[in-house]
């Protein structure tokens, strides 16, 4: 029913998007419902809060009345974190339940399928939360993904840049790198040895860590055998508590950068505070938002704690985004039409708003009246450039006794012109 | 309706492209008897050789060669037999369960070698760059997939038929000779080793040619299409469908594959909220327990093999 009045509307309103946008507000009160679809990783431990907090969104936009008077309904299938099965998942969810908005995957090995086969060839927007590979980048720059791709975990260039940053101002003059051996690990891994070079730092080795291994004594040792003064971490803590245990153990040094990834209580308890004292972290998630505190305090009482799994806070935005595009883009758009509303809704030029659901219908009277809205989102004040990449302000934290404290906010501009000055 | 159509497509293709495999694997395991227990292998070296042959020019790692897409394709099942054949010269001698774990050790290694060596496999983030053989005739669209099921179709009917004339002639009687008693078959003169070397050879190449083209369905591949599981879900196929029978074998990775999406599909759709969040773990508990009620009530599958006497005027055996 709804599919068929999306599709004849879908005519109806090509070349019209910006009445349509302007009419939209005027539209509510009907019941309807809008399906979006999400692929995501829901067998996976850590999958599942990632979809909870993407559905968490989506009821604070429904409770403040939905998108464009329609209730909106998530249809989530998992991944399995299996290509085939995550293809398969989202072709259906385009064909037989007509969606126009995709939000996922998380691991690029079944986003990128899901973005060639898929999204970009039947015009549907795709919005993942936790993709990091830089071959995206590379894809949206020949133009392949038609400007259907967005993702709000910021590319591991922000991470890497920061971290190179950390130490250049503590003064290491030489670091070994340790990093996880995926996609994400191989590009922060590398990013991270260029920065560091191009800052004059040399990098004694580049060592990768496998996933389950029970001893990481030989990779700490060849990490060892340079020497640096300095170590660099882009690991998960199942791995970076096994192998900063055997790294400290066998004598190496306690000056630490590490990746957000291992902002997690579960490494401080295992590895234990002491030994955490020189260690610094990055991260790009903007806590001096006010907006992220809001996150934090929302997501606290509906979930009873604070979210600080993996991707949570990006999974909130990727969902909140979408929704915001498809309001501006008005019922019945395409996915391409909604994609483009995208910089509507992140403009810093535009209305601050907040990350919730009073947020939700503020931006709607904002984007009715043709208005453009900044969403000030649970990840700080989130931007997309041409290639749907967020750059991020970052921040660097330590471990305290008080679990994790704010050393340096850095903000958007001193991330951009920092990162301009490496090569 | 014209959604329904196109998921149907899709679907079909996949399903095509793992029938092909299953039907590789029915020659090494079904008529021959060798427990490849890494299909993974030569599937993905089918589609990473397809993907680097037939590529555009990427700076970061071997590849974009940009060879026509036949050219590509054929180079993919050449690497796969190539493999084949040096794998089979070092594992053949091994038996049974032996062989099923010295074949899954070079599927982790295979794996493992395109993860980690960046600059001929693009490392963790896979190998992309590839147009799509005739996109710009035929659209990305409805138009693409249906040309291309068709495409599939007609390499799993040519293997289908192939592999039937195959084993209804001298060489599959030979196999199935090797398969019941090997000893039997060399005192009869015959020469079991290279007879197994070909068998695996030839499956495995199949196997290669599935790889190739599910790379290009998908114009990426990466190591999280390589692993362990989908050497996992094509034995399934078979044992379901029934080892010996090639047409049990097409039918098997339909069957298997569709019940693996059609159970997502449905959780997703009836399941209430609350469950949908757990509906990968129910889904692995039904998928298995089909196949543990296939193992306990119909062992030889839904297509049992059907043992036929070729030779006329011979007593039954």
């Amino acid at each position: 029913m709804t599919r068929s009045k999306t599709f004849s509307r879908a005519g109806l309103m090509l070349g019209v998007t910006f009445v349509a946008a302007s009419l939209g507000g005027a539209a509510a009160a009907q019941s309807c419902t809008t399906k979006i679809g999400a692929v995501l990783p829901t067998s996976v431990d850590w999958g599942k809060p990632i979809a909870a907090t993407a559905q968490f969104a989506v009821d604070q936009v429904n409770e403040a009345g939905g998108v464009n008077g329609c209730q909106i309904e998530m249809v989530l299938r998992d991944s399995q974190v299996d290509p085939k099965v995550g293809v398969d998942a989202a072709k259906a969810l385009v064909d037989l339940d007509g969606i126009d908005v995709l939000l996922g995957a998380v691991s690029s090995g079944v986003s990128m399928p899901i973005l060639t086969s898929v999204t970009v060839p039947s015009g549907v927007m795709q919005m993942s939360c936790c993709s990091s590979s830089t071959v995206f980048t590379g894809l949206a720059e020949e133009g392949k993904t038609e400007g259907l791709w967005f993702r709000t975990f910021a590319t591991s260039g922000v991470q890497a840049a920061m971290g190179a940053k950390v130490a250049a101002d503590q003064g290491y003059k030489s670091v070994a790198v340790l990093y996880k051996n995926d996609d994400w690990g191989q590009d922060i891994g590398k990013l991270v040895a260029e920065d560091l070079a191009s800052l004059g730092i040399e990098v004694t080795g580049s060592v990768a860590l496998n996933d389950g291994q029970p001893s990481y004594r030989a990779e700490v040792t060849e990490a060892l055998r340079g020497k640096p003064e300095a170590i660099y971490l882009a690991l998960y803590p199942k791995e970076g508590i096994a192998a900063v245990r055997e790294w400290i153990s066998l004598g190496g040094t306690q000056n630490m950068i590490v990746a957000n990834s291992l902002k997690s209580e579960e490494f401080v308890e295992n590895v234990g505070l002491q030994f955490l004292g020189n260690t610094l972290g990055t991260d790009t998630a903007s806590p001096r938002a006010a907006s992220a505190d809001a996150f934090v305090a929302s997501y606290t009482e509906k979930f009873g704690g604070a979210p600080t799994g993996p991707g949570l806070a990006n999974s909130y935005d990727a969902a909140m985004i979408a929704l915001l595009a498809m309001q501006a883009a008005g019922e019945g758009a395409s996915g391409a039409e909604i994609a483009a509303q995208i910089g509507r809704v992140t403009n810093p030029e535009g209305m601050p708003i907040t990350a919730d659901g009073a947020g939700f219908t503020k931006a709607a009277e904002v984007l009715a009246g043709g208005g453009d809205v900044f969403y000030q989102g649970a990840t700080g004040n989130v931007q997309f450039d041409a290639n749907g990449d967020v750059s991020a302000p970052a921040v660097i934290w330590s471990f305290s006794d008080a679990g994790i404290s704010e050393e340096e906010y850095v903000s958007l501009d001193d991330v951009n012109a920092f990162m301009a000055g490496l090569d | 309706m014209i959604g329904l159509l196109s998921y149907l497509v899709f679907f079909s293709t996949l399903a095509g492209i793992l029938a092909i495999a299953v039907l590789g694997l029915n020659l090494q395991w079904g008529n021959t008897g060798l427990f490849n227990g890494g299909v993974v292998a030569f599937f993905g070296a089918g589609g990473y050789a397809t993907l680097i042959l037939g590529g555009t020019p990427q700076g970061a790692h071997l590849g974009g060669f940009d060879l026509p897409y036949g050219l590509a394709l054929g180079g993919g099942i050449l690497i796969a037999g190539l493999l084949a054949w040096g794998v089979g010269l070092l594992t053949l001698r091994l038996r049974h369960d032996y062989l099923a774990i010295a074949t899954f050790g070079v599927a982790v290694a295979f794996e493992n070698l395109v993860r980690n060596a960046q600059g001929l496999a693009g490392g963790a983030s896979g190998v992309r760059g590839f147009e799509r053989p005739l996109s710009d005739l035929l659209g990305a669209g409805l138009s693409y997939n249906i040309a291309f099921l068709a495409f599939v179709l007609t390499a799993l009917a040519l293997t289908y038929l192939g592999l039937e004339r195959l084993i209804r002639g001298p060489f599959g009687r030979l196999l199935r000779a090797i398969r019941e008693d090997e000893t039997a078959a060399r005192a009869l003169g015959k020469t079991p080793d290279r007879v197994r070397l070909v068998a695996f050879i030839a499956g495995s190449v199949i196997m290669g040619l599935a790889g190739g083209l599910y790379a290009t369905f998908y114009a990426f591949i990466s190591p999280q299409d390589v692993l362990p599981i989908l050497t996992f879900q094509i034995w399934a196929m078979l044992i379901v469908g029934g080892a010996g029978n090639n047409r049990g074998a097409i039918a098997g990775a339909f069957l298997i594959w569709g019940a693996w999406t059609a159970s997502g599909w449905a959780l997703s759709r009836f399941a209430p909220v609350d469950v949908q969040l757990y509906t990968g773990s129910i889904q692995f508990v039904l998928i298995g327990l089909v196949i543990v009620g296939m193992l306990l009530w119909r062992p030889q599958g839904l297509f049992p093999e059907r043992l036929v006497v070729s030779q006329s005027g011979q007593p039954d055996r």
